[in-house]
């Protein structure tokens, strides 16, 4: 398996270079203020048993847009992106106060079925995580769940160039995902999410797990998405939020949101000392 | 705030899926409860049969009498369960002579001195020793290790005796022991170790002076579970000890003490438990007759019995996993 | 070690003997068990084949002829010369050091009863080597194309034969309708919803299936000609198995070889049953046997010829069927004695007797498998289930989380629990207050269900548990309800460790004796079962009745052939449980 692992990785890296970091070229087509609001936080507050996770967070995250949450670790950004999805319902001791909403409707009314929202609502975690399944079925897991059965084929060819993975892959459908190298998985994983064509994709440290030059493809990826999709992405690495989002918002120890602006302002010129600090290195 | 034109449908479930959803979890928690009604229904069982029982015999009668004939045929019906109990704590005692030291030996070696390579031999090969046929077990108790015994060392041995069945029930319970001894030793952190052999402690210092007593609480409750497993072993006593509930010879006095020979006891055949509940079923099965009420009394003692060792094991073990 | 004068300077010497003489006494005690278990199967397999009449020259002949030639083959699998020295090492120098022993046993102790010096050497030296060249033999190559193509023959034949004992009791007319009216169209309509695109028949075939079912039941009534025994299983078994090949091949190798390997076996099977029935042997049992044992080869037989590798592995079949015909031949021919052995064909399709010679374990037999069968469908549905609900539907905190620490604790104490006590719930609840009869087949397997419940729910906990929770959180994020989570990642990936632990509970309820004699099974029946209320007994139930009897042909022949046998049944068991678990291990 290693041995496949290798040698795919290798086809694979030569077809890209690292890319340059011409923030203000890539962020052209999208530096006009986008229009319309995905997700919104509403005073929201989030407690792991007595302990506070968010504190009192307030922020519109625009639609088709990448929005970045960095901040030091335990500072709450990875809970603030479950709370989206409601993937904190998972763990017994949480509890959330205050509103999320998306398209309008406060995510934890009692109607609202979680299940359907994340069907709106796609997720990427930090190790990627395909299913013990072939490719084809990975890709159309979303699909198969969701009742989807007429042009399932196609929609997994679709989704797969949408994760720019087709061309490496599409004689292989039928083999493991897990024979995949590390950022092809991590690809196959965001085909699988864009597969049944949600709305926001959540993506959690997604580059973190893999190697520069698939990570670096991840990130070429990642803006193309945001052609069609709201994007959210939690990230450790700053210089990633500066290349690839348009918003970033900055977390800091106990999930208070301290500043939330545009990317460039955020580190150009941050009105918060502890911003400026944090981004700089001075702290965290 | 949001300006969004259509929102999201997020409350719609059409009412198949939901009902699926339901009927599955119902289906996995109908499962779920059938292991605590399996329970209810084993005492509820146990205690309906055995309080006819005990309306009939009185329970004082039932824990003194010395004698055990439930056979209506043969004179009076006695159900003394006195007998009974030294059968079985003869073969309890006898097989834990052989299982608890074999055992705790097995699991030290494993878990300190063998190789991996060969513990990844002997763990499985143990646990044959537990999935053999008990009734197999038996047969080899009576046409083989008997007729040895008696050639060699026990000429007196009669063909049906409580030793070569311990000597059984002691082989099948040794993985119990090692395999919860052993989880225990492994579970003794190596800084514990590494302690000792700073100290200039050899291996065998280490072994015995360290990690047995760190682990001694594991070690414990195997023993409780093995003897637990002794005490309702049913098909070895079966076949090879043989169906007289007897009470032992008190000899002579020596030094005007009473005594009772062991090797009268062991040698000789004798009846436990559960022999007495197989022997009422062997026979006919009429509901409502006495012995049939009074398999059900025995049964409750068993049941109460391992209960309670089990419980008493869980409490002990769950000790030293909460000592690391 | 810088000085010279060491006696003065060193660190003096800590004493190891105790540490040693431990050391050795643990491992001493670690074999024991294993040793005194290890000296009775031999002393069991001896009085099973009457080994202890067999003449050193018919052991000689069937060395020369069986084991010779397959210790060359494994040798030849494995390919190394050093492992080949090695064993070749191990006959010779076994062969003196234990007939050595043996004798100097005889001469200066005692005498070993029944037993001679080459009986001995097979057991310590034959059969170990035996299984271990077995062992490193699979690893190769060829040695793997042939063990497969055995163990295909043979899984194949004795699932033949399990379905075949089955219909003893069950009614195969009922099965008849139930395959045409339910079974059949279900899965011609699933079939048809795979191929064609946004179809919603899959969705249609489960309830096309019970409903024909059901359909059968009532129809079992009112229709009163049915077709032959023989038919019935054409159309049932031995067609659907060959489509099943057929499709296999076909997807792999082509439509020549897919129409081959589906054609051939069936062709063989009708032939085989149809002539088999006009010569008195059971024609519709044969076909079953044939249709299954020919298609898992050919099937086999096909991927081993495409890949192209171990071809040579192929040739094992023959030897092993060539061997022993030899064998007989030159022992025939010799005029050598030949060990007259108790378990032999007839004492497994024989009646129980009073006379040793004519006793047999048949019916036994056949109530093992039907009881077996049940326990397996009613376990593996109770345990997965509940380990299911225990595992993946409940929470930490809250009602449902105290549920689940009282269930766990309570499937902790019912795994406690004497299995003879579970006879008395057997008999109190199922043959007495539910009237289903005292020791009839349906009153023992539900006991034997509920006493390997606790096993069986824990070790697929132990599956499930295993399955990384990434899966999960990937799975739950796409929007997937937790029924569809657990259908389609977690259950697939537990499902190799529910099985291996399923088949070792099952080995654990084959044994069980206790528990029927409280529900008054029979000690011995005289004919098969032939439906779920009349009498049954088991295997073990057998053992127990014989074991009773003084005669010493019972005890040292016909106990001791009823023995080798459920041990052997065990073995197979157990054995398939840690293939499976091995080629699920390295699979992931």
């Amino acid at each position: 398996m290693s041995n496949t692992e290798t040698e795919t990785k290798t086809e694979s890296d030569g077809s890209d270079s690292l890319i340059t970091t011409d923030v203000q070229a890539e962020q052209n087509d999208r530096s006009a203020p986008s229009t319309r609001t995905a997700v919104a936080a509403r005073n929201l507050n989030v407690y792991y048993g007595d302990e506070q996770a968010i504190k009192d967070v307030t922020m519109d995250i625009p639609e088709k847009r990448v929005t970045a949450l960095i901040g030091p670790s335990g500072c709450g950004k990875s809970t603030f992106l479950r709370t989206i999805n409601r993937m904190n319902d998972m763990i017994d001791i949480c509890r959330v106060e205050g509103d999320v909403e998306f398209g309008g409707k406060n995510v934890y009314d009692p109607d609202v079925d979680p299940v359907a929202l994340r069907r709106k609502i796609g997720m990427v975690f930090q190790k990627p995580n395909p299913f013990p399944k072939s490719i084809r079925d990975n890709v159309a897991y979303g699909l198969k769940i969701q009742g989807f059965d007429s042009d399932v084929d196609a929609r997994v060819e679709e989704s797969l160039k949408g994760a720019a993975l087709y061309e490496e892959v599409k004689d292989q459908l039928d083999s493991s995902g897990l024979e995949l190298s590390g950022g092809q998985q991590q690809r196959l994983c965001i085909a699988r999410a864009i597969a049944p064509d949600p709305e926001v994709i959540l993506m959690d440290e997604p580059t973190s797990a893999l190697d520069p030059v698939a990570a670096s493809k991840i990130e070429d990826l990642i803006d193309d998405l945001a052609e069609e999709y709201t994007v959210i992405i939690v990230t450790h690495n700053m210089q990633q939020a500066a290349r690839i989002s348009d918003r970033t918002a900055v977390f800091l120890t106990g999930g208070e949101l301290v500043e939330y602006d545009d990317t460039a302002k955020i580190f150009e010129d941050p009105e918060e000392q502890r911003v400026e600090d944090y981004i700089t290195g001075k702290f965290g | 705030m949001t300006d969004s034109t259509e929102s999201p449908d997020l409350t719609r479930r059409n009412g198949f899926t939901r009902i699926k959803e339901g009927t599955y979890g119902g289906l996995f928690a109908v499962c779920a409860i059938v292991t605590l009604l399996t329970t209810v229904a084993i005492f509820a069982t146990l205690l309906y049969d055995a309080v006819v029982f005990f309306s009939e015999v009185p329970v004082v009668e039932f824990l003194t009498s010395t004698e055990w004939s439930p056979n209506p045929a043969g004179g009076g019906q006695t159900f003394g369960i006195v007998p009974l109990l030294i059968g079985t704590v003869t073969v309890t005692v006898m097989a834990a002579f052989i299982a608890l030291p074999i055992g705790t030996l097995t699991a030290i070696y494993l878990s300190e001195y063998a190789t991996p390579n060969a513990r990844s031999i002997l763990k499985p090969l143990l646990e044959i020793l537990a999935g053999i046929p008990t009734v197999v077990y038996g047969y080899f108790a009576l046409v083989y290790v008997t007729p040895a015994l008696k050639a060699t060392l026990f000429p007196e041995m009669s063909t049906f005796n409580a030793l070569s069945a311990s000597l059984m029930i002691g082989i099948m319970t040794i993985p119990m022991v090692s395999s919860i001894s052993e989880d225990a030793m492994s579970a003794v952190p190596d800084s514990l170790r590494q302690a000792g052999y700073g100290l200039g402690a050899t291996k065998f210092e280490v072994s015995t002076g360290i990690v047995v007593p760190a682990s001694i609480s594991g070690i414990a409750s195997s023993y409780i579970l093995a003897v637990s497993r002794a005490v309702g072993e049913t098909m070895i006593v079966v076949v090879a000890m043989g169906a007289q509930a007897r009470m032992p010879a008190v000899r002579e006095a020596v030094f005007g003490i009473p005594y009772v020979n062991p090797a009268d006891v062991l040698l000789d055949s004798g009846m436990t438990i559960t022999v007495a509940m197989v022997q009422i079923a062997g026979g006919d099965l009429v509901g409502g007759t006495l012995p049939y009420d009074s398999m059900f009394a025995l049964g409750l003692a068993l049941f109460v019995v391992t209960l309670v060792m089990n419980v008493l094991s869980d409490i002990i073990a769950e000790r030293y996993r909460e000592e690391y | 070690m810088a000085t010279d004068t060491p006696s003065e300077a060193g660190f003096g010497e800590v004493s190891r003997v105790r540490g040693i003489v431990f050391e050795y006494l643990s491992l001493g005690a670690s074999v024991a068990g294993l040793l005194a278990l290890g000296i009775l199967l031999v002393y069991v397999a001896v009085d099973a084949f009457d080994l202890a009449n067999a003449s050193p020259e018919w052991l000689l002949t069937y060395f020369l002829t069986l084991v010779v030639p397959y210790l060359g083959f494994c040798l030849y699998s494995v390919g190394d010369p050093t492992v080949t020295r090695r064993a070749v090492a191990a006959l010779g120098g076994g062969l003196v050091a234990v007939a050595g022993l043996f004798v100097g046993i005889e001469t200066f102790v005692s005498p070993i009863p029944r037993l001679n010096w080459p009986v001995a050497y097979l057991f310590v030296v034959v059969i170990p080597l035996t299984a271990y060249l077995t062992y490193v033999g699979n690893q190769g190559r060829v040695g793997a194309v042939g063990l497969g193509l055995i163990g295909r023959a043979v899984g194949g034949a004795a699932v033949g034969l399990a379905v075949g004992t089955l219909f003893l009791v069950f009614d195969q007319f009922v099965w008849f309708l139930a395959y045409t009216f339910g079974v059949f169209p279900a899965v011609a309509l699933y079939v048809y919803a795979r191929r064609s695109p946004s179809s919603r028949a899959a969705t249609a075939a489960p309830v096309v299936g019970v409903v024909g079912i059901l359909l059968a039941v009532f129809a079992r009534e009112t229709i009163s000609t049915y077709p032959s025994d023989l038919l019935i299983f054409l159309w049932t078994i031995a067609i659907p198995v060959a489509v099943v090949g057929e499709r296999l091949v076909t997807a792999r190798g082509g439509r020549t070889a897919g129409l081959l390997a589906g054609g051939v076996p069936l062709a063989l099977a009708v032939a085989g049953g149809f002539l088999a029935g006009t010569v008195g042997l059971p024609g519709p049992d044969i076909l079953v046997v044939v249709a299954l044992v020919g298609t898992a080869v050919a099937v086999y037989l096909q991927r081993v010829i495409e890949d192209g590798e171990g071809l040579a592995g192929l040739a094992l079949p023959v030897l092993l069927v060539a061997g022993p015909l030899v064998g007989a031949l030159v022992v025939g021919a010799w005029g050598v004695p030949a060990p007259d052995p108790w378990l032999d064909v007839g004492f497994l399709t024989e009646a129980p007797s009073r006379n040793a010679v004519e006793a047999g374990l048949y019916p036994a037999i056949v109530g093992s498998v039907i009881i077996i069968a049940i326990v397996a469908v009613l376990s593996f549905a109770l345990g997965v289930g509940t380990a299911v609900f225990l595992e993946e539907y409940t929470a930490e905190t809250g009602l449902v989380g105290t549920l689940t620490r009282i269930l766990q604790i309570n499937i902790a104490n019912l795994a406690a629990i004497p299995s003879v006590v579970y006879g008395l719930l057997g008999l109190g609840l199922f043959a007495n207050l539910l009237g289903l009869g005292f020791g009839t087949a349906l009153t023992v397997s539900l006991t034997l269900s509920l006493l390997i419940l606790p096993i069986t729910i824990v070790s697929a906990q132990e599956a499930i548990r295993s399955v990384p929770d990434e899966f999960r959180r990937g799975s739950d994020a796409m929007g997937a309800t937790r029924w569809q989570t657990t259908k389609n990642v977690v259950l697939p990936e537990a499902m190799p460790g529910i099985l291996t632990g399923t088949i070792l509970a099952l080995g654990r309820a084959i044994g069980e004796t206790a528990p029927l004699i409280m529900v008054g099974a029979a000690t011995t029946v005289f004919s098969a079962p032939n439906s779920l209320f009349s009498k049954f007994s088991a295997m073990p139930m057998q053992i127990y009745a014989w074991a009773d009897f003084p005669q010493p042909e019972f005890r040292y022949g016909v106990v001791a052939a009823g023995v080798m046998t459920l041990l052997v049944v065990l073995i197979g068991m157990n054995g398939t449980a840690i293939l499976l678990r091995n080629r699920a291990e390295r699979g992931s």
